[in-house]
């Protein structure tokens, strides 16, 4: 077995058990609508226990990343790696019962349902058999368990952004996509939202994050890769990357 | 929100005592009314969980009703009691749900419900000229009475019904209770999040449409026991569609007593305006329209909000209590 070269984020977290094996790889994978180009040779790996950063302008393919991975969209070429196996063709309810669960951007709750019911689909149909976990728990880490009993439709937009993370969690995935979950916060709000971040990693997931909010970007993430008009143009820690020259390019012009 | 035994032990009491109405021998127009009321109740039953529950909108239930009927009444040409027959002409109809389940399955919202309407259509178009058994236009058209039903009574039928209605009401009940309940009112309100927490989605819509498909095509071949003469225009009829459709929409799509609600006024403007022909179906598109436009929620999402239930459940909640304290 090749060992891969040890890099300090992963040395830091301590939840890894396995380092030779990347918990998913994404492999020159390619999607396009129409005549546009919404990613293209897209190559990288997520190791187990580590936050990656996704970043990028807009457009640059990151959410479409993000469906390519959870099974909405099904890349034209290349493949997507998840815990060793193929989740290339998989179906979006497959591949959360291998252990990927996803957030949305513009939060999609079962609006007539309650908060906590909301949890408990997630919970029923998307974890493993035998897995153990308390919905509470899951509810006060996300600050939601005063609303438990509400509709989901009456939330407020940063409850919505909540129940998100909620929802995923309740899934109990091994890797977890988070589109863009301080979008809309105001800044008192952030701190929290990185602590929010911090237990979930603590809780041994391992987490892609889509973000444009620098703050939680630089604070969170262990590695970052940036992507414009669906191309990686960069890749490392985020010190490395903010003084990149593409990037900077990408972003300022 | 708790209440036990006591709504159980009414719901038995009312079970019991609608079974005995054919025994005490009340008028036979009631026992008419009523076997109407059963029958779209039942049908209207379905129909909310497909719509109400689901997010289906499904258009062809007369495509069920239509295929159990003939099934039962050829079968009874061929020698199979209608008692087989019943049950039979429903596995068709789920056998052709299921069939059709990948296609339609496929389209979503307004797209479904235009897909499955054309259905019953060509199951119409095809009966007009498909005659598997006795001879060439026999009566009307390609037409079938069903033979062997002689003997069946008025509170034959009526019993029939009423099992029918009140394993519908259960099972509305029972799923909602259950995982697959919660699964599918996920399905209703977002496919995509249902997806991605893991719900198989094209699984269970095809269990509640299934489901649904059986017992409307039971509901419907019981009415064609009740009579017993099925044409392509009368069984794939488009009234097999407005009566459950009108029934879930006035009583609340949506709620487990919505349909009961529904099935009530629909049956009773159905006899009223009995008489006045087209202009019924006037009247009764009227009603539709006002009830969509006041209130969007049905008769039960009304009453639920201007909290209508709280007091009878409060004083039941209280009987209750007491009947604890007293058996204690």
């Amino acid at each position: 077995m090749p060992v891969p070269v040890l890099c300090d984020t992963i040395q830091r977290s301590r939840k890894v058990t396995k380092l030779d094996t990347a918990v998913l790889s994404v492999d020159r994978v390619n999607k396009r609508f129409g005549g546009i180009v919404a990613v293209k040779d897209m190559t990288f790996e997520v190791q187990a226990g580590e936050v990656v950063g996704l970043m990028g302008p807009n457009g640059a393919g990151k959410t479409t990343l993000l469906n390519l991975i959870a099974g909405v969209y099904h890349p034209d070429s290349g493949r997507v790696i998840f815990q060793g196996k193929d989740i290339t063709r998989c179906a979006p309810h497959k591949i959360c019962h291998l252990g990927i669960a996803r957030t949305y951007q513009i939060p999609q709750p079962f609006t007539n349902l309650l908060v906590r019911d909301n949890l408990r689909v997630a919970a029923t149909y998307g974890s493993k058999k035998g897995d153990t976990f308390e919905l509470d728990e899951i509810l006060d880490l996300v600050d939601l368990s005063k609303q438990k009993g509400t509709i989901a439709g009456d939330l407020a937009t940063v409850s919505l952004k909540r129940l998100e993370l909620a929802r995923a969690l309740a899934t109990n995935p091994t890797l977890i996509l988070l589109d863009e979950v301080a979008a809309g916060s105001t800044e008192a709000e952030i701190p929290r939202i990185l602590d929010i971040t911090r237990q979930v990693r603590k809780m041994g997931k391992t987490i892609i994050l889509v973000e444009h909010v620098m703050k939680v970007m630089v604070e969170a993430v262990d590695r970052i890769v940036v992507m414009d008009k669906g191309e990686k143009i960069a890749e490392g820690t985020p010190g490395e990357v903010m003084e990149d020259e593409k990037v900077l390019a990408a972003y300022f012009g | 929100m708790k209440i036990p035994r006591l709504t159980t032990l009414a719901s038995i009491a009312v079970l019991v005592v609608l079974a005995l109405f054919p025994v005490i021998g009340i008028p036979l127009n009631w026992l008419n009314y009523l076997f109407s009321f059963f029958i779209i109740l039942a049908l209207a039953n379905m129909w909310n969980l497909l719509a109400g529950y689901t997010g289906l909108i499904c258009l062809c239930p007369h495509a069920f009703i239509g295929l159990a009927g003939y099934t039962m009444a050829i079968g009874t040409w061929v020698g199979v009691p209608f008692q087989v027959g019943l049950i039979a002409g429903a596995a068709v109809a789920a056998l052709f749900a299921l069939l059709i389940s990948y296609p339609v399955f496929r389209m979503r919202g307004i797209y479904f419900a235009i897909g499955t309407l054309i259905l019953p259509e060509a199951l119409k178009a095809w009966f007009n000229f498909w005659r598997p058994v006795g001879n060439e236009y026999q009566g009307m058209g390609a037409g079938y009475s069903v033979t062997g039903v002689a003997g069946v009574t008025l509170g034959d039928t009526y019993w029939l019904s009423l099992a029918i209605a009140a394993v519908s009401v259960f099972l509305v009940y029972i799923i909602l209770r259950s995982r697959l309940g919660l699964g599918l009112t996920a399905i209703r309100d977002n496919e995509n999040t249902a997806a991605s927490s893991g719900v198989n989605i094209f699984r269970l819509k095809l269990s509640s449409f299934l489901i649904a498909a059986f017992i409307m095509g039971i509901a419907g071949a019981v009415w064609y026991v009740y009579s017993p003469r099925i044409n392509p225009t009368g069984g794939f009829s488009i009234s097999w569609l407005l009566l459950p459709l009108m029934a879930t929409v006035i009583g609340g799509e949506g709620s487990k007593e919505g349909p009961i609600i529904g099935a009530a006024i629909v049956t009773f403007l159905r006899f009223l305006l009995a008489d006045y022909g087209a202009w019924s179906l006037l009247i009764q598109g009227i009603i539709l329209i006002v009830v969509v436009v006041v209130m969007p929620r049905g008769i039960a999402g009304l009453l639920r909000q201007v909290g209508a239930y709280r007091f009878p459940l409060r004083l039941l909640q209280a009987a209750e209590g007491k009947i604890h304290k007293n058996l204690k």
